[in-house]
């Protein structure tokens, strides 16, 4: 029994030290400047919400943070519809470079996005998609698509083969399949890919520093980054800013935690 | 006009049109820049002029001679141990633990989750932040007595990799634990009871039940640690970009600093060839375990 509590104990201790460097971020943000003289784990005395509206509306974080959520919601919704008809081309469909192709997408779990950063700056400019959204879009999608098919090529590998024949005999065309027998029993994979592409390209610096150089496309990394440039010693701003780009993910995170922990070990080779 | 579904054609369209957008998507993004860094690793491009002359293996030659690319790889390696030894060592203790206990188990199981989802950029305004010389650590270091141990922790180049590491280590853990957690609920119950009966203590319970039966999962956590600290850019680059002088040097950084910022395309290009080599070679061993294990 002791050594149960002793158990419950140091996991609790490891739990409030992972926590802390979160919660302490947060009560900065919170504290009016007058006490930061205090330590950092001093709850704020008073709540402000000042600072949060400064770099909100003088700090360029409401634009930074639409540009985000943009690029962000079109990656995931993108990448659930063409995952998926990869994917059920590769499971339902007999055609000549299965083999192939099927190889051509494990190459893609390997391809480090760090690695190649330099010609996709090259060709992102080449196309004139420097300082859009759609480049970057291009980028996230292409980069991680892979592991998207992957995902989705196991779902659709469950659904008996019988219930597709049956839809082909009554006539239906496999686009009607796919979108009416296949993809409403591969709900759980579609949430995954939403969650995780969503998370991917809402936390990604490298190729929006590359591909955005323009302050009004900025996403919240890049104008994080910029910020902790220019205002160093700004202490309160940034653990708002840090706060801001914080804020959705870790409300994403609590409501759809089973769904995360799926997805983040399925796709973790990313 | 409709097309009979079973005709020819269509069996013959079909797959071209279902699997168009991604492949072009992932061909002209991805497959074509891991082609063209590989071209370019053998040319003298600055990246800029239209002119690039093939110079052999030139690149190559200077990257193998090039002291600062070998400091660079050896900070790598140190960096990727230092996240090693936390991850699995560390990772799978917090999951052996947190698979014994069920009071509070969610509370203390999202505690150490969380972290992995927030950004590397916002992980590294954090640490940055606590990591200054009048910042949290060394407050509580003070404040616990141990004020010989403060110091400047980034600033310092005999700790910086590490402290960096262990901020990295902070933000990923959490995926290592998941991972342990999941490969824990398929070891069987009675080889604890059946070593309980024989008299084990937990720590012996822990050596030939646990780790005996998670044999494959931790290769699978190993590898995923390894490939995933040798990509690390983000965070390094946005808190010391690689310094103090290069004592935080990764490889990452370097290829971004030469290619990227001073105009040495071919030589970064070489640089981020040696990164896609190493990585690819750990992910095909991860695929190889990963397939294994499913069969």
């Amino acid at each position: 029994m002791a050594r149960k509590w002793l158990l419950l104990f140091v996991l609790g201790v490891i739990a409030v030290l992972m926590a802390a460097p979160l919660v302490l971020t947060v009560f900065t943000s919170l504290k009016p400047t007058t006490e930061l003289v205090n330590p950092a784990w001093y709850p704020p005395q008073e709540l402000t919400f000042d600072h949060y509206v400064r770099v909100w509306t003088d700090g360029g974080f409401s634009g930074y943070f639409v540009n985000t959520l943009i690029i962000s919601v079109v990656d995931a919704i993108v990448m659930i519809l063409i995952a998926s008809l990869a994917a059920y081309a590769m499971v339902f469909m007999e055609f000549r470079g299965k083999m192939l192709l099927q190889l051509l997408f494990v190459l893609g779990l390997m391809i480090p996005v760090t690695a190649v950063v330099l010609p996709l700056f090259q060709i992102v400019r080449s196309l004139g998609l420097l300082n859009s959204h759609l480049g970057v879009i291009f980028a996230d999608l292409a980069l991680a698509v892979s592991v998207f098919v992957f995902m989705f090529t196991s779902y659709f590998a469950g659904v008996p083969k019988a219930l597709h024949e049956a839809a082909r005999i009554d006539g239906a065309t496999e686009f009607q399949i796919y979108r009416r027998v296949v993809m409403p029993i591969a709900t759980p994979a579609v949430v995954t890919t939403a969650l995780l592409e969503f998370l991917w390209s809402w936390n990604d610096l490298l190729l929006r520093l590359l591909l955005m150089t323009r302050d009004e496309m900025r996403t919240l990394s890049v104008g994080l980054l910029n910020f902790q440039g220019t205002m160093t010693r700004d202490v309160t701003g940034l653990s708002s800013g840090t706060a801001i780009m914080a804020i959705p993910v870790v409300l994403l995170f609590l409501v759809f935690q089973r769904s995360f922990v799926r997805g983040m070990t399925a796709g973790a080779v990313k | 006009m409709r097309l009979d579904p079973n005709s020819k054609l269509a069996q013959r369209l079909n797959p071209v049109l279902f699997l168009f957008p991604a492949l072009s998507i992932y061909i002209v993004f991805a497959l074509y820049p891991t082609v063209s860094v590989i071209e370019y690793s053998f040319t003298d491009w600055d990246g800029i002029s239209p002119k690039r002359n093939y110079i052999g293996l030139e690149n190559y030659r200077k990257m193998f001679s090039d002291k600062i690319f070998w400091e660079a790889f050896r900070n790598t390696f140190v960096w990727s141990g230092v996240i090693l030894v936390i991850n699995v060592g560390l990772g799978l203790v917090i999951a052996a633990m947190l698979a014994r206990v069920w009071k509070a188990r969610l509370l203390i199981q999202t505690c150490i989750v969380l972290p992995v989802v927030i950004s590397p950029m916002a992980v590294a305004t954090i640490w940055r932040w606590m990591y200054q010389p009048k910042g949290v650590i060394n407050q509580v270091l003070d404040g616990v007595g141990l004020d010989a141990l403060t110091r400047p922790w980034l600033g310092d180049p005999s700790v910086v990799l590490y402290a960096l590491a262990f901020a990295h280590s902070w933000s990923t853990i959490g995926l290592s634990v998941i991972i342990f957690l999941a490969g824990l609920q398929a070891v069987d119950e009675d080889l604890y009871e059946a070593s309980k009966v024989d008299g084990a203590t937990p720590l012996q319970q822990f050596r030939y039940v646990t780790m005996t039966a998670l044999r494959p999962v931790t290769a699978v956590v190993f590898i995923l640690t390894l490939t995933q600290s040798f990509k690390v850019f983000d965070i390094v680059w946005t808190t010391t970009q690689g310094g103090p002088i290069r004592f935080s040097e990764i490889l990452s950084t370097y290829m971004y600093k030469r290619g990227a910022l001073e105009n040495d395309y071919g030589y970064g290009s070489a640089i981020g060839v040696a990164l896609l080599v190493i990585v690819s070679f750990a992910t095909i061993i991860y695929l190889q375990i990963q397939n294994r294990k499913d069969q």
